[in-house]
């Protein structure tokens, strides 16, 4: 008898990965707090004028780098309705529309804050606060569990605490914190992730902000499934936020959400936010599988991504 | 150049084997990640795979300084619900660039450590199978960590049905010519050579992991005989120290049960010789007839004391 090649396979034990449709890039056209609104439509109508040609500077610029096809843009609005509620989605969202189509914008897809850090049940912050793989200072060789603060996250080696007394009785001298991976010098950079009061755990806006990134990069995944997926608009936006889904197609034409690059058109008042949010971004550990997943199919179409997710997000301060 | 791996191996701090459900709640280290289970041929459940940063001297045979800056992937098992393994290793490979760069390039290449300078892979070999030095990388701190996680859990009950030592398989592979090679050095340490065709696959380390566990299985039951002293008290007292060799291990032998086909050849190179699955079978059947002599011993003293009493 000739030998026969068994297959035996089990569902349990095979890990299976969604893979989600990409745009070639995803465009946020701007963020919305409360006090932008509180400053009324001209202070947004002046964010999308600021906003427009850049977009269609970048619009053009993939346009080159994929010749003989159509650039693949979706652009997104994001609202803060976590840290500080305000308005209605119903006298919000129709205003915020009209805003951008005076700049000839189109807004495909609109999202809430509070999603990234909860939304169908999955906790999207904790999931990425699970991914977090701290960057090792020199002398890290794994004998012992990583130095953490609990609720923080930094880019190097803090600080000894002043007027902490050793073991030989001798006060400790000031030392400065250095950044582990230093070019000469150190910029060091300390970023609270949250905080907590009354048992209530309130997501810092750059751990949001972090998660908001790797969702529009499409990276994330909660039991191998896509965690958020965009819903159509319903005729008329609803009298509350929570009633809102967490992501909102507006525009039903739109290329997909997420995207193989990120672009945040924004004012320099963010700068700070961002960089924190790439000090997050750098010690966030992607799931291998989804990376080659990405990585294959950008391939396939002959896109070539940064290796580093942190290189995949860029920015317009204006 | 090389991968380098860690697997620490030991008994499940609970009274009983535990069901699958329970091991996917203690393996669960990731929130949004499944556990993933096999039940054919045996119950095994494995925890997602963890990152561990590190930027430290990789162990050198030579002593020379060699640092290396990247990640180690690392994951926790259960199998039959009674073994614990802890398990991590690191792909070493030469860096492009002779400074550290910034940490989102190393957590492009997870399971990476890259090394500066003129690192041999054969020197650091040899360095990491001997002894390490203490300031070196340390696998074993972390491995021993996933496997502490696990048998912290709150769902375990901590009563183990004997105690018996953590055993530790330090593994070194390299592509090349196939070869194996598996050395003893104290009770708990074991190191281990493979050469494989082709380019690594975490395969190699199912097979690591797959080695650690039998050679702890037939150690656990080696050292359980050698407690009852069979034959240096009386026959019923024997037969009871070799009971939890009976009610927790005999069943859990199951060489090769994950390990892919193409690497199956390297286990049973090992199979033939020294021959791992011939002494566990010469072990079973000695703790096997010892308990049948025993039972033996016991009808026949009852259906004397029987004849008496008629």
């Amino acid at each position: 008898m000739t030998s026969v090649n068994a297959t035996f396979g089990e569902v349990a034990a095979e890990r299976r990965i969604a893979s989600a449709p990409f745009s070639h890039v995803s465009i946020e056209l701007g963020h919305l707090y409360m006090e932008d609104f509180e400053a009324g439509p001209e202070r947004l109508r002046e964010q999308f004028r600021r906003v427009a040609p850049w977009v269609r500077s970048v619009r053009a610029s993939w346009q080159d780098r994929v010749p003989g096809r159509r650039a693949r843009v979706s652009t997104c609005f994001l609202i803060d309705d976590y840290f500080s509620p305000f308005s209605t989605p119903a006298e919000l969202v129709p205003m915020v529309l009209d805003a951008a189509a005076e700049s000839d914008l189109t807004i495909d897809y609109l999202a809430r804050e509070s999603s990234c850090a909860e939304s169908d049940g999955v906790e999207l912050a904790r999931l990425v606060e699970d991914r977090l793989v701290d960057d090792p200072a020199p002398e890290t060789n794994g004998s012992r569990p990583p130095v953490k603060e609990t609720g923080w996250l930094s880019n190097g080696a803090r600080s000894p605490q002043v007027g902490a007394v050793q073991a030989m009785g001798k006060a400790q001298r000031w030392a400065p914190p250095v950044q582990n991976a230093k070019r000469g010098h150190s910029i060091f950079v300390d970023v609270e992730l949250w905080d907590e009061a009354a048992g209530r755990r309130t997501w810092s806006c750059p751990f949001l902000a972090a998660v908001w990134q790797l969702l529009r990069l499409g990276l994330l995944r909660s039991e191998g499934r896509l965690p958020l997926r965009p819903v159509p608009r319903e005729d008329a936006f609803p009298g509350d936020w929570d009633s809102l889904p967490a992501v909102v197609q507006l525009n039903p034409a739109a290329t997909p959400f997420s995207a193989y690059t990120t672009l945040s058109v924004l004012s320099p008042r963010f700068l700070p936010v961002e960089l924190a949010v790439r000090t997050i971004l750098s010690q966030v550990a992607v799931d291998a599988d989804v990376l080659r997943q990405v990585a294959a199919r950008s391939e396939s179409e002959g896109v070539r991504l940064e290796e580093e997710l942190v290189d995949r997000i860029s920015y317009v301060f204006t | 150049m090389l991968v380098m791996g860690e697997v620490h191996t030991g008994l499940l701090q609970n009274s009983g084997e535990i069901p699958e459900s329970s091991a996917r709640d203690v393996l669960r280290l990731l929130a949004g990640e499944t556990v993933r289970v096999s039940r054919r041929p045996i119950a095994y459940a494995v925890s997602p795979d963890r990152l561990t940063g590190v930027d430290c001297r990789l162990p050198a045979a030579s002593q020379s300084r060699v640092r290396g800056v990247g990640t180690v992937v690392s994951r926790s098992s259960i199998t039959g619900g009674r073994v614990v393994q802890g398990s991590s290793y690191a792909h070493v490979q030469r860096s492009g660039s002779d400074r550290r760069l910034a940490w989102s390039h190393y957590l492009a290449r997870p399971g990476v450590i890259e090394v500066f300078g003129k690192a041999r892979a054969e020197d650091l070999a040899d360095g990491f199978t001997e002894d390490p030095p203490a300031d070196c990388l340390d696998l074993g701190a972390i491995s021993a960590r996933f496997m502490d996680t696990v048998q912290a859990s709150p769902l375990l009950d901590r009563r183990a049905p004997f105690k018996i030592a953590r055993a530790r398989l330090r593994w070194v592979a390299r592509t090349g010519e196939p070869a194996i090679r598996l050395t003893l050095h104290s009770d708990q340490v074991r190191t281990l050579r493979i050469v494989h065709e082709g380019e690594f696959t975490p395969a190699v380390a199912d097979l690591c992991e797959d080695l650690a566990l039998h050679d702890w299985l037939l150690t656990a039951l080696l050292v359980i005989i050698e407690r009852a002293r069979v034959g240096g008290r009386p026959g019923p007292e024997a037969a009871a120290k070799l009971a939890p060799a009976v009610d927790h291990l005999l069943h859990l032998w199951m060489p090769a049960a994950r390990v892919d086909d193409a690497l199956a050849p390297f286990w049973e190179s090992l199979d033939r010789r020294p021959g791992f699955t011939r002494q566990w079978q010469s072990l079973v059947d000695r703790v096997r007839d010892q308990v049948a002599v025993n039972t033996l011993a016991l009808l026949s003293a009852t259906a004397d004391a029987g004849r008496r009493r008629q």
